[in-house]
């Protein structure tokens, strides 16, 4: 499961009938560089999610990938590989050695995230 | 499996059911000299792993699937700590 922020979401026109009624979102992958820096979520390649949980635009997400994304619709076999497990109120993120922050995500948005100064 | 290091924790209330009660850590997955690669990932512990330490980390949900059921999207799991690393130096 990678982080991500929702940048949007997408709707079919003409889809397989097994992805109908599964809600897509676009989800923006968060780099380690971009979460050090404690602020501008996002920095990887977009993807298309299928989402539950009802994640919103700026919305932080844990997103999974590969196989396991198509688990939660078992035991129907959807064409979907990846999709959002959880959204998250708060990350608390001290990796790296110079940059450290500790973020509170209000209803799933980052608000204001605090950059401490390296000690 | 990898080798990670725990950078952080995830506070989530909306999340996939089979999610709930677990705790969940971000965790940065390391080369073979121990620096960083790739994004920061988010890992289900039950161990207990603390700020800063090495873990194993598996890819394989089966583990997962048997604690919390066949529905969970999870699928990274710490499957132990790491004590120490033994590795040949490079030539």
């Amino acid at each position: 499961m990678r982080l991500g922020v929702v940048r949007g979401s997408v709707v079919l026109s003409l889809a397989v009938p097994e992805l109908q009624g599964i809600r897509l979102a676009i989800v923006e992958p968060i780099t380690r560089e971009r979460l050090a820096s404690g602020g501008n979520m996002g920095g990887g390649k977009p993807i298309v999610a299928a989402d539950q949980l009802g994640a919103a635009t700026g919305h932080i997400v844990g997103f999974v990938e590969g196989r396991t994304a198509a688990s939660p619709f078992w035991p129907a076999k959807v064409p979907v590989d990846a999709y959002c497990a959880l959204i998250a109120d708060r990350l608390s993120y001290h990796g790296g050695t110079d940059d450290r922050f500790s973020s509170s995500v209000t209803a799933g948005k980052i608000k204001s995230p605090p950059r401490k100064a390296s000690s | 499996m990898f080798l990670a290091r725990i950078d952080g924790t995830v506070t989530s209330t909306v999340k996939h059911q089979t999610l709930a009660g677990l705790r969940l850590l971000i965790g940065q997955r390391l080369e073979a000299d121990g620096s960083p690669t790739g994004d920061p990932l988010i890992l289900v512990d039950t161990f207990g792993a603390r700020q800063g330490a090495t873990v194993l980390v598996t890819t394989e949900n089966e583990p997962l699937r048997n604690r919390v059921g066949n529905t969970t999207p999870a699928r990274l799991l710490v499957a132990g700590l790491v004590d120490e690393v033994f590795q040949e130096a490079k030539a």
